[in-house]
């Protein structure tokens, strides 16, 4: 009986043994595989050159519409405070746009997925936080600006754009932040499906792309009232 | 041969359950101070280390051949051990885990959190492997010794 027990024990011994040896190695190599997972370099050289070259169209547009102002020279009827306001916000934006930071991820042939997420991350900070609130949300809701023409028409847009920018790029952000967990990123799924390190980084220059878009508009407003006025 | 590689998995074994141990209490204690907490809540997650070492000890004081020539449990050991100390020292220095730069304490608390589950399991049950397998080599030096005196 005893020696019967004692084999059982043997066999239990081994068994966890087994199981114990089987998930540590498991665990060891997805160690290796999820490292070479996360140092793994997207190719964004011919990307980032389209983009440099239609953020630089952008941000001419930007600077021509606001040039049609000039406070000195101005003989219109519209209330100077608020062309001023318009003015000075817009082109505090501008300069964070030109900014040597942001514009620093337009020079980058190679991107990881570091790049990706400090890309996401200073888009919020500079364009969504400093720009499009801080400058582009606060002006439209100071007195002197609503009184210019054509503001309840612009109002609801610019609110309306602002909303989905500022809702659209969190999620990319909680996606690239869960990569420091396990998973299974195959070079298939990575094709065909989601590629973490590429796909963020387009997904964030979109948004980019639509900050722009946003701000060409608005300056369009700004040009359409000056003349207009 | 065989002898020569389970002498040097055996003294392999507890090399590694130093570095393993270290790093791992290394990093308890780091997580614990950002947390404002006191030490002693990382006692549960050192329990198994401790129990593996006790459990070391005894097998090396009463000379249990089942568990100290058992080549496969020594392989075992050193393969839960590397795999700790190469979690561990992800957590401190593969800066491409984003969450490392951004909570700025130099460790990724976030993916070693995760690992805290694996190591109790892998720990405890190399401790439970061993009383088994211990057990049995019991069985088998108590033969000899009758069959000699007869």
């Amino acid at each position: 009986m005893k020696k019967i027990l004692l084999e059982y024990a043997n066999i239990i011994g081994y068994t966890i043994t087994g199981l114990i040896f089987g998930l540590s190695f498991f665990l060891l190599f997805i160690n290796f595989y999820h490292s070479q997972e996360l140092s793994y370099v997207a190719d964004v050289s011919e990307y980032n050159t389209i983009n440099k070259d239609t953020v630089s169209q952008k941000i001419a547009t930007i600077r021509a519409n606001l040039s049609v102002y000039n406070q000195a020279n101005y003989s219109g009827n519209l209330n100077i405070y608020g062309l001023n306001t318009a003015q000075i916000k817009l082109e505090e934006c501008l300069k964070i746009i030109e900014s040597p930071e942001m514009m620093a991820y337009f020079e980058k042939k190679e991107i990881q997925l570091k790049d990706s997420y400090n890309f996401a991350v200073d888009f919020k900070n500079k364009i969504l936080n400093d720009c499009l609130v801080m400058q582009v949300k606060s002006m439209f809701n100071t007195d002197t600006v609503s009184k210019l023409p054509n503001f309840d028409i612009i109002k609801p847009y610019v609110e309306l754009s602002l909303n989905n920018l500022l809702s659209s790029s969190a999620y990319v952000q909680a996606d690239l932040e869960n990569a420091d967990h396990y998973f299974f990123n195959t070079n298939g799924n990575r094709t065909n499906f989601f590629d973490l390190v590429n796909d963020s980084y387009s997904n964030i220059m979109n948004d980019y792309q639509d900050s722009l878009d946003l701000l060409v508009e608005i300056s369009a407003w700004f040009k359409s009232i000056v003349i207009g006025g | 041969m065989k002898k020569i590689l389970n002498g040097l998995f055996y003294f392999l074994k507890f090399l590694l359950l130093i570095g393993a141990f270290g790093l791992t209490l290394f990093i308890l204690v780091r997580m614990n101070i950002r947390l404002d907490k006191s030490v002693t809540t990382i006692i549960p997650e050192i329990v198994p280390f401790i129990l593996i070492l006790l459990v070391f000890i005894i097998n090396f004081i009463f000379k249990q051949k089942g568990v100290t020539d058992n080549v496969f449990y020594n392989i075992t050991c050193c393969l839960v051990f590397t795999t700790i100390i190469v979690a561990s020292l992800r957590a401190i220095f593969d800066t491409n885990m984003v969450l490392n730069k951004k909570y700025g304490y130099g460790i990724d608390f976030n993916f070693f959190d995760n690992f805290i589950a694996y190591i109790k399991i892998m720990v405890y049950g190399l401790s439970i492997a061993n009383l088994f397998l211990m057990f049995r080599e019991k069985d088998k030096d108590e033969k000899p010794k009758k069959e000699k005196k007869a």
